[in-house]
């Protein structure tokens, strides 16, 4: 499990770090929300390594606060310490609720990332924390919503090439003439030519191929 | 035009009402566009209700209880709309039965526990899918009916229900109380064997039911219609292999990627002791009372609470 001590460059008596585990299955994810809290020194940030269960490192690191990636089915073990006879978790949890601010809550659970806090020395500073996840998850959102957009654009031109080149070896015609063929069909019938060009290959045995 | 309702639901037998008015298009004859969420936890599903993420929800009533009464940090206005389900949750260990039956209640239920749990080798880690769960609350009468204690005759630990199979193969825990279809999937698998459940604590026992949010309160009678119709075809025996065979599909394709062949025996009485019965009909004072008092006598509510929930 990675561990960050900070250490204060001027060897100033600080505040103990506030422990914060980072459990989120998005490795990618899990690492780049680690690096932007990290780069506060008043912040101790450990993972959850795969394949361990949230609950398992709750109690072996006993931190103090939790940020969760709502994605995460064993969330329903965390939920139950409170309720649960528990003599292995000294320190019991419970989901982190701002009443004054219905806002942030709603973002933060629309956007799949809650927080859990220790009882019985609850943080002050989780907001801050919250937010910053709340940021780096709408930014992974957003990646992952441009990736999907650039994946479609590209296999719809894959498509159009091969209907291209089925077109020119059917039809014996150049890759111009194709592409007008295809683009005036699309035309006629008001559909993107991606469209009349997966039509082209389904009707010529070769659909979903790309 | 109106958004689409998002209703959250897990990947269960008793959730199929939901997914067959989708599939069928009931909701639409009905004017209701719906957003199936699938979710991974019903941790989700509580807080997608209490933090407006959801519309409305397939739940047990001690969870939408929980919910309704701010245990989540927000109180949220929720109504049960219509029951889906009644029983079809099953107590399941691993290992080998001492008896070659699920065990009756007294002291020949308990003999049984003890010559399981001495072959186990360990006090018994059983399994429920939530705290505030239906489950648990069968679980710990089926062991008040045997003499032995939750709190001391078992660790208890929380997991989703298709968490079960993995965990009972790799010995992570000895048993639990599960939704249709895991615990006849992992009777199936070999993994463990039946030793009661719904129909041996209380019979027909209220399972599933939707609740809504306060916000879609214009749309309930439609949602209403659409699921009545849909529970119309789920309960018809002639529908059950196609039943099956339509919740075994992944997501992607309608589905909730349920294990097709435990999902069809949980559908018949003939095939499994502890089947789903899918009922539409407002839910009753007595489906609530036991409820409410095991909540009561566990300490997760209070009498006052007990008093405003009016069941």
């Amino acid at each position: 499990m990675p561990i960050d001590n900070p250490s204060d460059p001027l060897g100033r008596t600080a505040r103990p770090p506030m422990t914060v585990l980072v459990a989120d299955a998005n490795t990618r994810r899990a690492r780049a929300l680690s690096d932007d809290l990290r780069a506060d020194p008043s912040l101790r940030v450990l993972s959850v390594p795969a394949g361990t269960a949230l609950i398992d490192a709750v109690r072996q690191h006993h931190p103090d606060v939790v940020l969760v990636d709502m994605g995460r089915a064993d969330r329903d073990a965390l939920d139950s310490i409170r309720a649960l006879t528990q003599p292995a978790l000294e320190r019991p949890v419970a989901l982190f609720v701002d009443r004054d601010d219905v806002d942030l809550m709603e973002t933060a659970f629309d956007i799949g990332i809650c927080s859990y806090n220790v009882l019985e020395a609850p943080p002050d500073d989780v907001k801050p924390l919250l937010r910053a996840a709340i940021a780096l998850y709408s930014r992974f959102k957003r990646t992952r919503g441009e990736l999907t957009e650039a994946q479609r654009k590209l296999a719809e031109q894959k498509r159009i090439d091969q209907a291209k080149r089925l077109f020119m070896k059917t039809e014996n015609t150049t890759e111009d003439q194709a592409y007008r063929w295809l683009r005036r069909r699309a035309m006629q019938e008001s559909r993107r030519i991606a469209a009349v060009a997966a039509d082209y290959l389904a009707a010529h045995g070769q659909g979903d191929e790309s | 035009m109106t958004r689409a309702l998002r209703i959250g639901l897990l990947r269960l037998t008793d959730s199929a009402p939901v997914v067959i008015a989708r599939n069928h298009g009931l909701f639409a004859r009905h004017d209701i566009a719906p957003e199936i969420v699938l979710s991974p936890s019903w941790s989700n599903i509580a807080d997608g209700l209490a933090w407006k993420t959801l519309d409305a929800a397939v739940i047990f009533p001690p969870l939408a209880i929980m919910t309704a009464l701010g245990r989540r940090g927000h109180a949220a206005s929720l109504r049960p709309l219509c029951t889906l389900s009644r029983g079809g949750n099953t107590l399941v260990l691993r290992g080998t039965n001492p008896l070659a039956t699920p065990w009756p209640a007294g002291a020949e239920g308990r003999q049984a526990f003890d010559r399981w749990q001495q072959s186990i080798g360990r006090r018994p880690r059983l399994a429920v899918v939530h705290m505030y769960s239906t489950h648990l609350l069968i679980l710990r009468r089926f062991l008040g009916q045997i003499g032995v204690e939750m709190d001391s005759g078992i660790e208890l630990v929380v997991m989703p229900p298709a968490d079960m199979i993995s965990a009972l193969a790799d010995r992570a825990i000895d048993g639990g109380c599960v939704g249709p279809s895991w615990g006849t999937e992992a009777c199936l698998r070999g993994l463990g064997f039946l030793v009661g459940g719904s129909s041996t604590v209380m019979p027909f026992h209220l399972e599933k039911l939707l609740v809504i949010s306060d916000r879609i309160a214009d749309r309930a009678d439609r949602v209403k219609a659409a699921l009545r119709d849909a529970v119309a075809y789920c309960r018809a025996p002639d529908n059950r292999h196609a039943l099956a065979q339509e919740l075994a599909q992944p997501p992607e394709k309608g589905g909730l990627a349920l294990p097709a062949r435990a999902t069809l025996a949980t559908l018949d009485e003939n095939t499994t002791p502890e089947p789903v019965t899918f009922v539409a009909k407002e839910a009753t004072h007595p489906d609530f009372a036991w409820i409410t008092q095991d909540m009561l006598d566990l300490g997760w509510i209070d009498e006052d609470e007990r008093q405003i929930l009016g069941v």
